[in-house]
């Protein structure tokens, strides 16, 4: 298997799925002669030519509307943010177009479109540029969100994504394009609505996705030296969760954290935790606890935004807390 | 308000507890959790956290005091508080236990070994269409060891345990955060359980976990407690002793007994009143049988034999939940007649337990019949201080041969078990053989 970077990972999914269907196309600010903001795209111009891989103004209204146009007249439309803070722009086109043209026309159309890009918090970018999107999207009936954290999953979910008939909202990572992991040689999907176990155990269940499970490892690997056996499920999916991996973990190891990038406050994790207490209440010992931002604007100061971040130590301070050691 | 801190129940058994160290003095801060006392209970010295914050007030209980399992051993409050205040309020609420300093009968109703009434109601949380209204609060029923009254803090996980296993959250020690009682509570609760002698009070029926093929949930009733009696304790004591001590050996012989009941029937014809049973024939002729074998009316002990120069026989009495025996002195010197209006007298002062020490000590050797309950024949064990015990079967009609030929005949089956190290197999069969020889022919027995 290769070793290769996650933007590349998402690169390959994009031009597999180009070279395999002629209707799918790129479409977002610098993904052509620019080769992407973050070298997702690299040689894809060149590979595919303008008419399939074409740069935008700074109007994400406008791009994503003609996108979700372009779904419902047949194409299969990737539209790339340059992060996800610029969705905001977007937001009517994706609340009100793409995931409800479907119902409101009763089937006549449907918008196979992908919106893509990096989410959440990065490194000192200010209140403005460091919000994590996955609550505002999946709280919408009729989008699927998904985040990815490895090369293998960001490539197999990509496609799966490309071929699915509704609108996907792909949540990538800024700080994880770099990453590198094994991708097969050949073909491959992995399934919509199908969490991972990124690592197995048997003391606590933690529940991540994103940009939080390079976070949730290193904490499992800190209470791991304590003799505190940390089970780390990476939803991947958000919309539809895979309650079910959720359960099951949890009803094996009675005790639960949620450790994400985000706000507290009415997010995905909020999700999981009301799923859980609904499902296998009487298999918890110990109430649910979350990891995520605090509940502020992200500072811009390099010192601050650190207080603001879930951390591994942090943790391992919620894993301590729920398997009662202190 | 300031709280007063209850000596909490840190073992199954712990009855009362000893203050070993105060690790905190008046006017310290005081976390939750943090250990503020070493406890001796009758298993080990143990730590006793906090379940309260603040600043300890008055210690009142002094290292070294016994106390009693919810006897108020401080008062924990802001500080300034009144100490006194909290401790008379606490007194004032039911099921406050004196502290030892205290006069107990005025302020402790209930006897020290019981546990104080439980403050919080028995498990009110559990629904009652899932198990019984009423889980059997086991013998570890303490007072709950939370705060005022109300629903004791719990893990859902530890709820659903408590109920499947029938422990009352009550009685449990939370050590969660604020007492929360969690999974290993329930967990390390079953395990003492299960290591303690099988106790629970009360007497619901509850729905078990279990449930056969048509998911029907199987009726699980609470174990009863049953407290030793003197008597059992007793008979605990000795047949444990004996069985450690004495090796044992057991030989049987069956014993034609057709001129027993000839002659015990002549007797009742000739004698108005007399009740003779085939047993009193028994003792009479073990009795006899004795004097022919000194050695089985002995004891062993490691200085010597000692072969008795009475024959005094013991006969056991079933009574309820228990055993007695009564003693026929100098019965080979009796006649039938004495033997049964003795055995009949003792027997009915032995069920109304009105028998004196004396009469029941001082046996020489034991007879214990199981006859009226149908019992072939059966082993006994040896009553330390005697060298042997016959354990008597039924009496009834075999088919045995005869001179070649099939003759139904009144068969009893006499067991001898004796000490080993008093003598030997062959002399127990020697002692069997003279019980046979003078059982057959009775009329020795008058001679």
């Amino acid at each position: 298997m290769a070793l290769i970077q996650i933007r590349h990972a998402i690169r390959d999914a994009i031009a597999e799925e180009m070279a395999r269907d002629e209707r799918v196309f790129l479409m977002g600010e610098e993904v052509g002669h620019y080769n992407g903001a973050y070298k997702c795209s690299e040689g894809l111009l060149e590979r595919f030519g303008e008419r399939r891989v074409l740069d935008t103004p700074i109007a994400e209204t406008g791009f994503a509307g003609v996108g979700i146009g372009a779904a419902m007249c047949g194409l299969r439309p990737i539209v790339e943010f340059m992060t996800f803070n610029f969705s905001a722009v977007a937001f009517d086109q994706i609340l009100n177009n793409a995931a409800k043209i479907r119902h409101m026309t009763n089937g006549q159309f449907s918008v196979p479109i992908v919106f893509r890009g990096p989410n959440a918090a990065a490194h000192m970018l200010g209140s403005t540029h460091s919000q994590a999107f996955e609550p505002f999207y999946a709280h919408v009936p009729g989008l699927i969100v998904i985040a990815v954290a490895t090369a293998y999953d960001a490539k197999g979910l990509l496609k799966s994504a490309i071929r699915d008939e509704n609108p996907v909202v792909f949540l990538e990572s800024e700080l994880m394009y770099s990453v590198k992991g094994e991708v097969p040689e050949e073909e491959y999907l992995i399934p919509i609505g199908k969490a991972d176990i990124k690592r197995p155990g048997k003391d606590v269940t933690v529940i991540t996705w994103g940009q939080g499970v390079p976070v949730a490892l290193r904490s499992a690997e800190l209470a791991a030296a304590e003799g505190i056996d940390a089970e780390v499920i990476d939803l991947r999916t958000l919309r539809p969760m895979d309650t079910e991996a959720v359960l099951t973990s949890v009803r094996k190891t009675n005790r639960a954290v949620v450790l994400f990038h985000g706000w507290p406050y009415g997010g995905v994790g909020c999700e999981v935790i009301a799923q859980i207490q609904e499902q296998a209440f009487d298999d918890l010992d110990a109430p649910v606890l979350r990891v995520c931002y605090e509940d502020v604007p992200m500072p811009y100061a390099e010192n601050l935004e650190n207080l603001v971040l879930p951390t591994a130590e942090r943790g391992l301070a919620a894993i301590r807390a729920v398997t009662y050691r202190r | 308000m300031a709280t007063v801190v209850e000596l909490p129940r840190l073992t199954d058994t712990m009855e009362e507890g000893v203050i070993a160290k105060w690790r905190v003095a008046v006017g310290d801060k005081v976390k939750r959790g943090q250990v503020i006392a070493e406890i001796e209970t009758d298993k080990a010295t143990m730590e006793f956290e906090s379940f309260d914050a603040g600043v300890v007030l008055q210690l009142v209980a002094t290292e070294g005091e016994t106390t009693a399992l919810g006897a108020a051993i401080a008062v924990v409050g802001k500080p300034g508080e009144d100490a006194e205040a909290a401790l008379a309020a606490w007194r004032g609420k039911s099921g406050g236990v004196a502290p030892a300093a205290e006069a107990p009968k005025a302020e402790a109703p209930a006897p020290k070994s019981e546990a104080p009434a439980p403050k919080a109601e028995v498990a009110p949380e559990v629904s009652p269409a899932v198990a019984a209204p009423a889980p059997a609060a086991p013998a570890v029923a303490a007072p709950a060891p939370v705060e005022d009254g109300g629903r004791v803090p719990a893990s859902p996980l530890a709820r659903r345990l408590a109920r499947e296993n029938d422990l009352a959250l009550t009685a449990i020690r939370g050590s969660g955060p604020h007492g929360r009682v969690i999974k290993a509570d329930i967990v390390s609760a079953i395990e003492a359980r299960s290591a303690a002698p099988k106790a629970a009070s009360g007497a619901a029926t509850v729905t078990s976990g279990a449930v056969d093929r048509r998911g029907r949930p199987f009726v699980s009733a609470p174990d009863r407690p049953v407290k030793l009696s003197q008597m059992r304790k007793t008979i605990a004591k000795r047949m444990t002793q004996s069985k450690r001590e004495i090796p044992h050996i057991t030989l049987t012989i069956p014993i034609v007994m057709d001129r027993v009941a000839a002659m015990r029937a002549e007797i009742s014809q000739a004698i108005e009143g007399s009740k003779i049973s085939f047993n009193d024939f028994v003792v009479l002729a073990v009795a006899r049988a004795l004097r022919e074998h000194p050695r089985v009316n002995g004891a062993y002990s490691a200085d010597g034999i000692v072969e008795y120069g009475d024959v005094h026989v013991g006969v056991a009495v079933a009574v309820e939940d228990g055993l007695v025996v009564p003693v026929v002195r100098f019965a080979d010197q009796k006649s039938i007649s004495e033997i049964s209006a003795e055995i009949r007298d003792l027997g009915a002062r032995a069920r109304s337990r009105t028998l004196r020490p004396e009469e029941m000590s001082g046996s020489t050797f034991t007879v214990s019949n199981l006859g009226m309950f149908g019992i072939e024949h059966f082993t006994a064990v040896v009553n330390p201080g005697e060298g042997a015990i016959l354990a008597v079967g039924a009496l009834s009609d075999e088919v045995v041969a005869e001179g070649g030929a099939p003759v139904v005949r009144k068969i009893m089956r006499c067991t001898l078990c004796s000490d080993h190290r008093l003598f030997d197999g062959a002399d127990n069969a020697r002692f069997l053989a003279a019980l046979k020889r003078l059982l057959e022919a009775p009329m020795a027995l008058f001679a």
